[in-house]
């Protein structure tokens, strides 16, 4: 098959990997999410781990698996191999899909697909009612719209165009000459992530440097205060990594300096390790700590004062 | 004869042991004597292969066995084989209930001789069943804590928060804050006490009515008067009901603000022996030890019932009515196998609601005085005419006869009461109870108290099965306005609110004071419901104008505080003209109670009526009934829950060529064999399914229409004909099509398992060519334990009915159209036509018991969904569900539906959030056109909570489809099917 991975310029496609309607978690009211596959970054924790890969993946669920075989049948390339732990041997696995298709459970699934505009937009238009009685919107999330910088803005003119409040979650690892052209016009919102503020920290658990994201962030507080516009930083909290008072304090601080007064504090999820699995990967040791486990309220709480400390709320 | 089988010669030996003691030991033969002399019948047993055929006869005071059958035996219990004969004897009465649920064990003839049977074995039995009974509920108990999964964290504790209103509606005259945010239970010690009695003490059964009615049947005859000549069942009923109500105990509830009672317990079931009261008789010893809904019963009660009411009755009912007349009919059959269809008719005709402004304005005596007109102004009239309204005089007669002794009382026990507060209310009760309902009402608490008195009345003339109270805020904000035009000052108006929802509550708490009488059998049926008086909120007056008024607010207001299952609060809301305020409110009274009001898109509801033309302020003055019907109030008998309708059973039958697979029993047309291609194409097989349909709704309008002749026989209801128009001026009683407005309202149960199998067969069989028709016929005859593979198709690629996919919608009204058309042909006794509805009560979970596996992958046995809710697996993304229900086409749906919908707030979420999201989804699917929802703001956790430890949860409702029911009284298929129900989160 064609197109399993193509660059990220065009302007009237992009892998998507979900479209998630009656989102109530990623902004205002009702919203729905159009999560992009690919990130410049690769956070080793990251929640996501499905959205990393700008190209199409194979994703393998063994509890959905009812070991009817049809898969061992379809699959051209002899790929597919029950006695493996990981079951698909992704080196002679070309993604054609036969397999996927012929999987009657949803065991086997394709994780992301190249949709055309107009194919989104109609997915989106159908929940502007409800976008309408809840104040809600559309939220860009991923991996990094930015990456998808012509279709993002392709898609926040259509939504513009149809009075939807728009909202981009995004990593700051972009080039802001080109994002306050293509993307900041068109956006009511914008949901900014900071990790780490330490940069060798950064490059070595985010997989990039963060002098450019810091610096975004600043020049954008600035914008957007002047336009009037939401600029929220979001702090994912992962034990032992971001979540250390070192780290935290920084950030707070560095928040301060740039004039932000507000932060979430996203609290650690520990399902991103079954994601994981499913896709052929094992989880980094030593990168996060207890990375299995909820973190205790009382620990978000200690967090959370760091900042009020800072009066950022 | 060959040999003789051995469990032949132990069931006869059984029996002759039964004989030998009511033969000869005073004990158990005075159970055979009654009021009316000996109860004389025979009854059959036998096995379906016939190794077994025994008979036990009851005759003048002698029993006696027989080695074989007559062929004119009184009952018959046809078993499914030896193990269910043995199944019988050693089960406690639940399981055996079960065997006849689930055809194993059959009856034949007069099933009141099968209760009288059981009754007699309970006589031998009765200290080792109700061990066994009372062993039982420790274990489960025991059980349900050790199996319930804890959830990963105790669930927060539900906390009522509220906000106070936006904006002010144009209807609202006095209310400063609409959402009356100020007030809490806390505020009414006098609620709080009722409340605590309605969640602690145990229901009793009551025999006044049925001793009183009993009485003087037998004193003055029932099909002939003393003097040999015929009854006119009118005129007997109208006699009879005054004498019942002159008779009764006038009871003034304890610290009470409104007076009478429908029984004489605290909280007592009614009990209707000429509709399906005798179906107890058999449960006499043990009902106060079933696990379900557990009935306290005196033994005066129990010997009462079983000498001088019950054996009155035994011919005298609705179901033998019918069954004696017209000899056993199929349709009757069918029903008695309880998998295809249940008629409600069988125990009430209740489902209506009444012209109450009428009896407010005019009173008793106003109505007494224009059916005194209507007789002299007709001179033409004809004798039934003259006799139907000589009953309905004699029924307000009795009414005011009711409302003199219940002040009578007041006075006394004012005169008693040391406390002086309450000596005034008892003295200010006395006062209103001479005034109304005989006369005009001219105050709140008079109005209440008159509805109030007049409702008793209802539930001693008809059975208490959804008689539903209508538009009450309409109907009292007149009097709560000219209440309060004429009290000054701010502090004395707002002492003047807060006694208007005390009234409310208490209004409210009365409406509780009686339940339905189910049999242990009905529990598995219809668990959890009481009697579903259905209130009507909001929408627009007759002329269209916003309706939303203070009472609006102040019922809204109580139905919150109080969170009790019944009154069932239903709201419209009128687009355009209802306002924002008023939705939010009602969400925020949907998060605060866990499961009510059900809220109906005004305009679409009255859309799906247009076909019948009626004028449209006819029409705005429509009310939910029972669950959610539409009846227009004060003139329309619509029997709205005129029955449960199997739709899936018709699927099953298409797909075994006309047999019912649980009922064994080739009872359909033949269709045709899928098995040698029959079928070539879809609409061929759509065809089939659509005969068969057709067989089931011919037969269960058959059996309808030979019910509501027994009614017209055995119960006319001249109370209630004189609080509906069309009755007096037609002279016709209410169960004779005297109403305005006629119809018969079905319950169609399955359309989410009926689109899904269907789409399943057409995308896998037809437009894939994945699998053959005979494929799945094999697999649903094994549950598809022998085919995986399929199972796993068609639950995972086939486009389902709530998935966003336009071709499942298109058949889901493909469904509905021809149910609606089909059933829209026939008309019923009282000459109106059926309307369909998509709601189930409890039946999805009945019905999906008594069916196997289907299309669409759900194994046998499991529940079916909610009224119309589509499946939990259908989409993650309720907007899907949401989209798919609204486009489901209103004319199709005139007598309503039920969409379900379980959203769980997440703990991040604040309450006005909260409010904002599911005011969103309804306004949202409002916008698109979607009819009816309702919610349940509940976590999965928090039910298996409930579970786990009932009794920290004895006030948590939850909505079944239609009506409210307390969780931890339900049976454990239901509890875990509202546990399965797709969750989403709000």
């Amino acid at each position: 098959m064609r197109g399993r991975s193509e660059p990220a310029a065009r302007k009237d496609r992009a892998l998507i990997f979900e479209v998630k309607g009656n989102s109530l978690d990623d902004g205002p009211g009702i919203r729905t999410v159009v999560f992009f596959k690919g990130c410049p970054l690769n956070c080793v924790w990251c929640h996501n781990p499905e959205s990393k890969k700008a190209q199409v993946e194979i994703s393998f669920d063994r509890e959905k698996c009812i070991g009817c075989g049809s898969c061992l049948a379809a699959c051209p390339e002899n790929a597919l191999d029950r006695a493996e732990t990981s079951f698909i041997d992704r080196k002679r696995c070309t993604l054609c899909m036969e397999c996927t298709s012929a999987c009657p459970s949803g065991a086997l699934s394709q994780v992301g697909r190249y949709l055309y505009i107009d194919e989104l937009m109609a997915e989106i238009e159908k929940d502007i009612p409800f976008f309408r009685a809840s104040a809600g919107g559309i939220t860009l999330s991923g991996g990094e719209p930015a990456l998808y910088m012509d279709f993002s803005s392709n898609l926040l003119q259509r939504a513009k165009l149809k009075e939807i409040h728009t909202l981009v979650e995004t990593c700051g690892f972009f080039d802001y000459r080109k994002f306050m052209e293509a993307l900041y016009p068109f956006l009511d919102t914008i949901y900014y992530d900071i990790k780490i503020f330490d940069p060798a920290e950064h490059r070595r658990l985010c997989g990039a440097p963060n002098e450019k994201i810091l610096e975004n962030f600043r020049l954008l507080t600035a914008e957007c205060s002047r336009d009037g516009k939401e600029l929220l930083p979001r702090i994912p909290l992962i034990p032992g990594t971001t979540a250390t008072s070192e780290n935290l304090t920084s950030i707070a601080r560095f928040l301060k300096e740039s004039g932000s007064a507000r932060v979430e504090l996203l609290s650690y999820n520990p399902l991103w390790l079954s994601k994981l699995s499913l896709l052929g990967q094992s989880a980094p040791c030593g990168s996060v700590s207890s990375p299995g486990e909820w973190m205790p309220v009382s620990q978000v709480e200690q967090c959370r004062k760091i900042f009020s400390d800072f009066q950022i709320k | 004869m060959a040999q003789r089988d051995i469990a032949d010669i132990i069931t006869h030996m059984a029996l002759r042991t039964m004989a030998l003691h009511f033969n000869y030991l005073p004990k158990f033969r005075k159970y055979l004597r009654t009021d009316d002399g000996w109860i004389n019948f025979s009854l059959g047993m036998r096995t379906e292969q016939g190794n077994v055929r025994q008979c036990i006869t009851f005759k003048d005071g002698k029993v006696r066995v027989h080695g074989d059958i007559p062929v004119n035996v009184d009952t018959e219990m046809v078993f499914f084989d030896n193990g269910t004969l043995k199944d019988m004897a050693s089960l406690p009465p639940s399981e055996v209930l079960n065997l006849i649920l689930k055809n194993k064990l059959i009856v034949r003839g007069n099933l009141v001789y099968a209760q009288i049977f059981s009754f007699f074995i309970t006589l031998f039995v009765k200290g080792k069943i109700i061990n066994m009974m009372k062993q039982q509920a420790h274990e489960r108990s025991k059980e349900s804590r050790e199996r319930a999964v804890q959830p990963e964290a105790a669930p927060a504790p539900r906390v009522k928060k509220q906000l106070s209103a936006p904006a002010r509606d144009p209807g609202v005259a006095f209310l400063d804050d609409p959402y009356l945010s100020q007030y809490s239970l806390a505020d009414f010690p006098r609620l709080e006490k009722f409340l605590d009695i309605h969640f602690t003490r145990k229901p009793a059964i009551c025999h006044e009515r049925p001793l009183l009615l009993t009485g003087w049947f037998r004193e003055n005859g029932f099909e002939t008067r003393k003097d040999g000549s015929p009854w006119v069942p009118e005129l007997r009923q109208g006699y009879a009901f005054k004498h019942l109500m002159e008779n009764r105990k006038p009871i003034i509830r304890k610290d009470d603000l409104i007076a009478g009672t429908t029984t004489t317990q605290e909280i007592g079931v009614v009990l209707y022996p000429d509709s399906h009261g005798t179906m107890i008789w058999g449960e006499l010893f043990t009902t106060p030890y079933r696990q379900l809904f557990p009935y306290d019963i005196s033994d005066d009660t129990r010997e009462i019932l079983h000498h001088s009411v019950f054996p009155f009755w035994v011919h005298r009912n609705f179901k033998e009515w019918v069954r004696e007349t017209y000899r056993s009919p199929l349709c009757q059959s069918l029903d008695d196998r309880f998998a295809v269809y249940f008629l409600w008719k069988t125990a009430a005709l209740s489902h209506t609601v009444l012209d109450y402004p009428k009896l407010l304005k005019i009173g008793a005596r106003g109505i007494i005085g224009e059916i005194r007109r209507e007789l002299e102004k007709d001179q033409a009239a004809d004798r039934l005419k003259k006799d139907t309204l000589e009953a309905m005089i004699l029924c307000y007669e009795g009414l005011i006869a009711y409302a003199r002794n219940l002040s009578a009382q007041a006075a006394a026990e004012a005169r008693e009461e040391a406390d002086e507060r309450r000596k005034a209310e008892l003295e200010r009760l006395a006062e209103i109870c001479a005034r109304v309902p005989e006369n005009p009402c001219t105050t709140l608490d008079e109005a209440l108290n008159a509805i109030w008195i007049h409702w008793v009345g209802v539930h001693m003339e008809n059975t208490n099965a959804g008689f539903s109270l209508g538009r009450m805020d309409q109907w009292l904000q007149p009097y709560f306005v000219s209440d309060l035009k004429k009290i000054r000052g701010r502090k004395k108006r707002e002492e003047y609110i807060r006694r208007a929802i005390e009234l409310v509550g208490c209004f409210y708490m009365r409406c509780t004071d009686h339940l339905p009488l189910i049999p242990d059998i009905g529990n598995y049926l219809f668990g959890g419901s009481s009697s579903d008086q259905a209130i009507t909120l909001g929408g627009v007056t007759p002329e269209g104008e916003d309706a939303v008024n203070d009472m609006t607010y102040i019922f809204l207001k109580v139905t919150e505080m109080l969170g009790i299952r019944d009154p069932n609060v239903n709201a419209r809301f009128h687009r355009g003209k209802n306002s924002e305020a008023y939705l939010r409110r009602l969400c925020e009274v949907n998060i605060n109670t866990t499961s009510t009001p059900s809220i109906h898109n005004d305009e679409v509801v009255m859309a799906s009526l247009e076909e019948f033309a009626y004028p449209q302020e006819h029409l705005r003055d429509w009310a939910a009934t029972g669950c959610v019907e539409p009846t227009l109030s004060g003139r329309h008998i619509g029997h709205t829950n005129c029955m449960m309708f199997n739709m899936v059973a018709a699927l099953e039958m298409a797909m075994y060529n006309g047999r019912h697979p649980l009922m064994r029993w080739d009872v359909g047309p033949k269709t045709g064999n899928v098995d040698n291609g029959s079928f070539p194409t879809f609409d061929d097989f759509f065809q089939a399914f659509c005969t068969q349909l057709d067989f089931l709704m011919d037969n269960s309008c058959e059996y309808n229409r030979l019910l509501g002749e027994a009614h017209s026989v055995l119960r006319p209801t001249p109370f209630i004909s004189g609080l509906v128009e069309g009755c007096t001026a037609y002279g016709r009683d209410a169960t004779k099509g005297g109403a305005l407005y006629n119809s018969s309202g079905t319950a169609c149960i399955g359309l989410a398992d009926i689109t899904d199998s269907l789409m399943a067969i057409k995308k896998l069989v037809y437009d894939e060519k994945k699998v053959t028709l005979k494929e799945i016929r094999e697999a649903m005859e094994t549950n598809f334990e022998n085919n995986g593979y399929l199972h796993s198709l068609v639950r995972n690629k086939v486009p389902l009915f709530g998935s966003g996919s336009p071709e499942a919608v298109e058949m889901a009204n493909r469904v509905t159209r021809f149910i609606h058309d089909r059933f829209g042909a026939h008309t019923n006794f009282r000459g109106g036509r059926y309307t369909a509805g998509f709601w189930s009560m409890s039946n999805h979970v009945a019905f999906g018991t008594l069916t196997g596996a289907l299309p669409s992958g759900r194994l046998a046995g499991k529940p079916f969904t909610p009224g119309l809710t589509p499946e939990a697996h259908a989409s993650r993304n309720l907007l899907d569900n949401i989209r798919d229900v609204s486009r489901l086409e209103p004319k199709s749906m005139n007598n309503n539906i039920a969409f379900n919908v379980k959203v769980v707030p997440s703990p991040k979420e604040s309450h006005q959030e909260a409010v904002d999201h599911v005011y969103s989804y309804v306004k949202t699917y409002c916008d698109l056109g979607g009819m009816q929802m309702q919610f349940n703001v509940v976590s999965s956790a928090t039910l298996r909570d409930a579970m786990a430890h009932p009794e920290n949860y004895r006030d948590l409702m939850v909505r079944i489809s239609g009506y409210n029911a307390y969780f931890v009284t339900l049976n454990r298929d239901m509890q875990m099917e509202l546990i399965e129900r797709a969750e989403y989160g709000a």
